[in-house]
């Protein structure tokens, strides 16, 4: 290639991304927004609210399209491979892009390589519960217990964040515990309230009616501070343990989008999370938004795999 | 009492002008899509969900209801006409209904089916007015152990479900518990039998298994049978309704599978397909009809509809009463009530008593609803025999592929659909009966779950099955079932021996 045209190339990379994008529409056939659960969960009803108001704000269409299995990798997968024109998007979260990548042996997605990550949605928050009857209070009465008679622990299934974060607990702690797993929160929230269970993990916000009715004692919140629902819980970093584990979601799209439609849908998408309908229907499934520029988000997917990767590998979730 | 002013509170809400367009809506819809088979309440449901965004929440529950039982009534359709489940748990209906259409029944055998699922639905109703917060108190007591000693008694029950050799029936269930090892096992996360395929780290579906195994089975089945023609030509349109005889021995078999579909129903993960497997298995055991049972039983017909929609409606107390939805499209319930910002619970009951007992009422005006819609179409239904097989069979084909692929959005589960068809065929070859398989592949991996997660949490002591009161008194029926089936199979073998050599 010719210098001159060398430059002319430059000069027109820089043109695409200087060029300053508004929030809008940015394609005219509907966008999926595919999402990584079957429908009915949070991430299903987050995607159905971004849809909704892409619509009602931009009158850019957008059709939620559920593609569940493997802990989100069939997604990912299939989101990986589809043209980078802006129309298949991917509402991500720490299955297929954190904990996958240490959890299988082979992925056939490269979770930083493979996509554009554009924005990031905001993350809940999990906390440690446990049986009123216990007695126990804080942290400290948790260690005792542990050694003492031992716990019991329910979470939502091997290599979920649950998991992870029961993993982390106990190396933070210096305790063993006894894992049970279940498929999904809601039924080891049921053998806990059955009381064959001593404790569980699980987010805030989806137990807050209990919380209100004393049938849990949520003993320290997984966050950098405490949350702005539940003030009087206090954090594990409160108590003298660094324990920080967020369950994040965030669009993506394939490699290779075109940067200024990058930055469109990431407008597009910050400007939603800012309306105060969004921010409350948010803070009621217990999510919090933090804004990051594209480049954060991508660099806080490639982090998170790494930061992640000694706890997953000492939960020894793929049963070898 | 409460109980009737609290229902007769929920009546006129359910009366209301939107509740009842929205009801009908519901059970419209629902009765349609359970036709098609291989489509369940699932799809439809996920389809209405964001419109209930914009209803009122007792209006979206009421309309979403109605397409999870109505697609229980559609469901049975298929069933009876072509040996084609509509649900995963109308297969149980194929083994009797089938026969039944096969001799020219087929209206009486619709009509049992209508009655006995409006029956069912009718137990259900009144079991979730009077039982839910018992009930709900019972799931919570319902543990790992307890799962497992339920799951258990099932399982024997339900091995008397085949009709042929029992070897083969033993080795069916046997087969279906092996196929429901496939996935990720969920005590320790490690693959077993993938092939590393990840479509099957969660394993095989269940509507694939239905679908292949029933559905494409007996379409490979019968095409190889007559290519050109049609399953009946001349339809004799007095043999609708049943005689009197027929209401008679009807009548106790919707009762007792009403009774044990509501059981079921209201635990949350076991469902419509073990209630009607079980309500099945304990009606072939009761019946003085036992030995036509197979070979078109009318009460074979009217215990599982019974059971399996009585259970939809009870499904709904541990979902509202305890938020444990007990199926995916329990979880999209869930997920509606999330959207408006009420959370299930045992709460749900006292905060939002309009919106439980509006439920419950549009429970009975639903089902009069899904009476009067299909009793009528009866004749419209058989006529659909008489549509030649060459058209017949591709739509059939169509409409399976779209609901396979309907469950996950992938292709991956046509193709398996396809091999399951193919087995599906070879059974049918050698005489094995696909119904027992099918129940073992439900219950095997719920069986195996229950089971390690009841010896991890009792740290491996297995005394904790017999100490526990339930499961103590599970497992000793278990056993006593058990026990009675082999003295009167030997018994029967004496008896047999005797008649031999008196005839010598």
């Amino acid at each position: 290639m010719k210098p001159h045209a060398l430059l002319a190339l430059a000069a027109s990379a820089l043109f695409a991304t200087s060029a300053v994008a508004e929030p809008g529409k940015w394609s005219d056939t509907p966008v999926r927004i595919v999402v990584t659960f079957p429908p009915g969960g949070t991430s299903d009803l987050v995607a159905r609210i971004l849809a909704q108001y892409l619509d009602s704000e931009f009158g850019q269409k957008a059709v939620v399209d559920n593609r569940p299995g493997a802990g989100g990798t069939v997604a990912a997968d299939y989101v990986a491979q589809q043209p980078a024109d802006g129309t298949t998007l991917i509402l991500g979260n720490n299955a297929p892009f954190t904990i996958a990548p240490t959890q299988f042996e082979s992925l056939p997605y490269d979770p930083v390589a493979s996509f554009t990550h554009i924005a990031n949605l905001g993350a809940s928050t999990p906390g440690l519960f446990v049986q009123p009857s216990l007695g126990i209070t804080d942290l400290d009465g948790f260690i005792a217990l542990a050694k003492g008679d031992g716990v019991t622990y329910g979470s939502s299934g091997v290599g979920s964040i649950t998991h992870i974060l029961g993993q982390a607990v106990d190396t933070a702690l210096q305790i063993e515990t006894i894992h049970v797993p279940y498929q999904g929160s809601a039924p080891a929230i049921q053998d806990f309230r059955a009381g064959v269970l001593d404790a569980f993990y699980d987010s805030m916000a989806q137990n807050s009616a209990m919380i209100e009715d004393g049938e849990v004692v949520p003993l320290a919140v997984a966050a950098p501070e405490r949350s702005k629902r539940f003030p009087e819980i206090p954090t594990f970093r409160e108590q003298g343990y660094d324990v920080v584990i967020e369950n994040w979601t965030g669009l993506s799209g394939p490699a290779g989008m075109d940067p200024a439609m990058v930055q469109t849908i990431h407008d597009s998408v910050e400007q939603i999370m800012a309306i105060p309908a969004v921010i409350e229907q948010m803070d009621q499934w217990g999510i919090a938004h933090t804004a990051m520029t594209t480049e954060d988000f991508s660099s806080f997917v490639a982090n998170t795999i790494t930061v992640w990767r000694p706890l997953i590998e000492a939960a020894n979730v793929n049963g070898g | 009492m409460d109980i009737f002013a609290s229902f007769g509170h929920g009546l006129l809400v359910a009366m209301q002008p939107e509740n009842l367009l929205y009801c009908f809506i519901g059970v419209f819809l629902g009765t349609f899509i359970g036709v098609l088979p291989g489509i369940g309440s699932m799809a439809p449901i996920s389809m209405i969900l964001p419109l209930s965004f914009y209803l009122e929440p007792t209006s979206a529950l009421v309309m979403i209801a109605g397409v999870y039982y109505g697609a229980e009534y559609g469901g049975s359709i298929a069933s009876i006409l072509m040996n084609i489940p509509g649900t995963p748990s109308s297969s149980i209906t194929c083994i009797d209904g089938y026969p039944m259409a096969r001799e020219g029944r087929a209206g009486i055998a619709l009509f049992t089916s209508a009655i006995a699922s409006f029956g069912g639905g009718m137990i259900g109703m009144v079991v979730m007015a009077v039982l839910a917060p018992a009930l709900a108190s019972l799931a919570l007591n319902f543990g790992p152990a307890e799962y497992f000693a339920v799951i258990l008694l099932g399982l024997v029950a339900a091995s008397a479900v085949s009709n042929g050799s029992p070897v083969k029936g033993v080795a069916m269930v046997v087969a279906g518990l092996m196929l429901g090892t496939v996935g990720v096992d969920i005590t320790t996360g490690a693959e077993r039998f993938t092939m590393g395929i990840p479509e099957l780290r969660d394993g095989v579906n269940l509507v694939v298994v239905a679908m292949g195994l029933f559905g494409v089975g007996e379409l490979i089945v019968s095409i190889k049978a007559n290519a050109s023609g049609a399953h009946q030509t001349d339809i004799d349109y007095k043999q609708f309704y049943p005689s009197r005889a027929e209401w008679k021995s009807i009548f106790n078999p919707i009762l007792r599978g009403g009774a044990i579909g509501s059981f079921f129903g209201a635990l949350p993960g076991t469902g419509q397909t073990v209630a009607s497997a079980v309500a099945y298995a304990v009606e072939k055991k009761l019946s003085r009809n036992r030995g036509n049972f197979g070979k078109g039983a009318i009460e074979g017909v009217a215990v599982p509809e019974s059971a399996n929609n009585s259970a939809t409606q009870t499904a709904f107390i541990p979902t509202l009463t305890l938020g444990v939805p007990g199926s995916a499209s329990m979880a999209l319930v869930i997920g509606a009530l999330m959207i408006h910002g009420i959370t299930p619970g045992p709460r749900l009951l006292v905060e939002h008593a309009d919106l439980f007992w509006g439920l419950v009422a549009s429970f009975l005006i639903g089902n009069v609803m899904l009476l009067v819609l299909n009793i009528p179409m009866i004749g419209l239904w058989v006529r659909l025999l008489q549509i030649p097989y060459k058209y017949m069979y591709p739509t059939i084909i169509v409409l399976i592929c779209m609901g396979v692929y309907s469950v996950n959005n992938n292709v991956f589960d046509i193709w398996l659909t396809l091999a399951f068809g193919w087995a599906g065929y070879l059974m049918r070859l050698f005489r094995f009966e696909p119904a027992p398989l099918l129940i073992g592949f439900v219950l095997g991996p719920m069986m195996e779950e229950q089971l390690r997660r009841a010896m991890l949490l009792s740290r491996g002591d297995p005394t904790v099955f017999l100490t526990r009161p339930i499961s103590g008194v599970l497992i000793v029926i278990t056993i006593g079932l058990l026990a009675y089936s082999c003295v009167s199979a030997l018994r029967a073998r004496r008896h047999q021996r005797g008649a031999l050599r008196s005839a010598e």
